[in-house]
């Protein structure tokens, strides 16, 4: 048991001396939080009324650019508007150009692979009547990050 | 249900033992079986959780082949099957860690793969009770709490597989004391993600994977060397075993043996075993002679079972006898 006890404390050790050094957990591999507050935050948008809506001359519009836009206002970040389709961004978002994208997406998505998924922040019924969970994407491992953006559209839960 | 291995009525301490190890089998799939339920809500997208989980789930292999193997070991030899039904514990054994080896092979390459690909695992939020927390925290409570149970198994079963020579139950024994790693490993991996070590995660996993593949390798050599007839090993396989020793030297203190070389294999829990004599010149034994001196034998040990005395003029060749051509053959 001595062992076992003595790893168990090295671990917990470990852990709160990282948090007292300033440490967040979890933290972001590429500092996307970091550069994000007071900074620019980087969205991909792909058109999906009512959810997003893209004009040409004009800011996108839609429930959760609405959103978005509140989640910057509260990082104190200006927010950077990118539209494309759905697979262009998602590439963006591995590659590191964008950091968040959204449209209206699923938690059924297919780019589980290629990005993180938000927890499902609202419901929706599709025309079918089945429900419909929707959520953001982030780019993968961003985990302070993800974290953040989860506890704003929670604590912000539902859709107005 | 009569605690006995085939014919070996086992004597009480034995079978003391055999129902505590089937009583702790059971808590052991208990056990599991929360673990298993608990580690599946929290997995998310940690690799090592992930090899956690299976881990849970191969643990599962050992004790359901003890308590079946231990039904099956516990019937009587029939014509069909002369020599009983011991090797089932063999083919449990092997089983296992044919699973174990696979399933470890799986884990290497998965792990590896995702390191090599860069992947950064992204774990976010859970609610609970209205609270949202970050799921690592949660992930490494769960594992936390699959630290201390299987080292108290692990110890228990330890001293039973001891002491009723089963290697099946050894090998879980063995399995329970390195699901403590795995679970420290997890906690790691995590913790890593945590601070932002996006690959300590699957490092963590190659890690746990690695020890499951060195079960797997460990068991399997030594179940596939036992279904080859090796020679009757300690239950850890360490070193022969001494009742091989014991055997020719209480028959060769016999006033008319003059030599004595014995082959013991073993059948799962108790031993097969055919001991050469050569008789002294001129004092061929009577059948009285003989039966005591089998007696004798059986004495030394509860699991010396089937044991056969050959008569000889000559001992064969693997059991101390002089090299000779195709002599073993024809068992001289």
């Amino acid at each position: 048991m001595g062992r076992i006890a003595r790893s168990l404390a090295v671990i917990v050790g470990a852990v709160i001396a990282l948090s007292g050094c300033g440490l967040a957990i979890p933290a972001d591999p590429h500092g996307t939080l970091d550069q994000v507050r007071d900074g620019s935050l980087r969205v991909g948008v792909s058109a999906n009324p009512p959810w997003t809506d893209t004009h040409d001359d004009r800011e996108p519009s839609g429930i959760e650019p609405r959103l978005v836009q509140r989640f910057a206002d509260e990082l104190n970040a200006e927010v950077e508007w990118t539209e494309g389709g759905e697979s262009t961004l998602v590439s963006a978002l591995e590659r590191g150009e964008l950091d968040i994208v959204i449209g209206g997406i699923l938690d059924d998505t297919p780019w589980v692979d290629q990005a993180a998924m938000t927890l499902p922040y609202t419901d929706s019924t599709s025309e079918h009547g089945d429900r419909e969970r929707h959520v953001m994407l982030t780019r993968m491992g961003e985990n302070a990050f993800l974290v953040e953006l989860e506890r704003f559209l929670l604590g912000n839960g539902g859709v107005t | 249900m009569t605690a006995r291995f085939g014919r070996t009525e086992l004597p009480d301490r034995q079978a003391r033992s055999l129902k505590r190890a089937e009583r702790f089998e059971w808590l052991t799939l208990g056990y599991l079986a929360i673990s298993i339920v608990l580690v599946y809500f929290v997995i998310g997208s940690s690799q090592a959780m992930k090899a956690a989980w299976i881990e849970d789930l191969l643990s599962l292999a050992p004790p359901i082949a003890f308590l079946v193997a231990i039904r099956i070991v516990n019937r009587r030899p029939t014509d069909r099957y002369p020599y009983g039904f011991h090797r089932s514990i063999g083919v449990a054994h092997l089983v296992a860690g044919v699973a174990l080896f696979a399933m470890g092979t799986f884990l290497i390459v998965d792990s590896a793969i995702g390191l090599f690909r860069l992947e950064h695992p992204p774990i976010g939020s859970v609610q609970i009770f209205g609270q949202t927390i970050w799921l690592g925290w949660l992930m490494m409570a769960v594992m936390a709490l699959t630290i201390p149970l299987p080292i108290y198994f692990g110890r228990v079963k330890m001293s039973l597989a001891k002491e009723l020579h089963d290697k099946v139950l050894y090998a879980d024994a063995d399995m329970n004391k390195a699901d403590w790693t795995t679970a420290v490993g997890t906690i790691v991996g995590v913790a890593g993600i945590g601070i932002g070590w996006w690959w300590a995660d699957a490092a963590a996993a190659l890690f746990i994977a690695a020890g499951i593949l060195r079960d797997g390798v460990r068991n399997m050599r030594s179940a596939i060397t036992d279904l080859m007839d090796t020679r009757a090993t300690t239950f850890d396989g360490d070193r022969p075993h001494p009742v091989t020793a014991e055997i020719d030297t209480y028959l060769r203190a016999l006033p008319w043996a003059a030599e004595v070389g014995s082959r013991v294999r073993d059948e799962g829990h108790v031993f097969h075993v055919e001991s050469f004599i050569v008789p002294r010149h001129g004092r061929t034994p009577s059948l009285r002679k003989l039966r005591e001196a089998r007696d004798g034998c059986i004495e030394l040990d509860w699991k010396v079972q089937d044991i056969v005395l050959v008569l000889v003029d000559e001992l064969p060749e693997e059991v101390g006898g002089p090299v000779g051509d195709r002599q073993s053959e024809r068992n001289r």
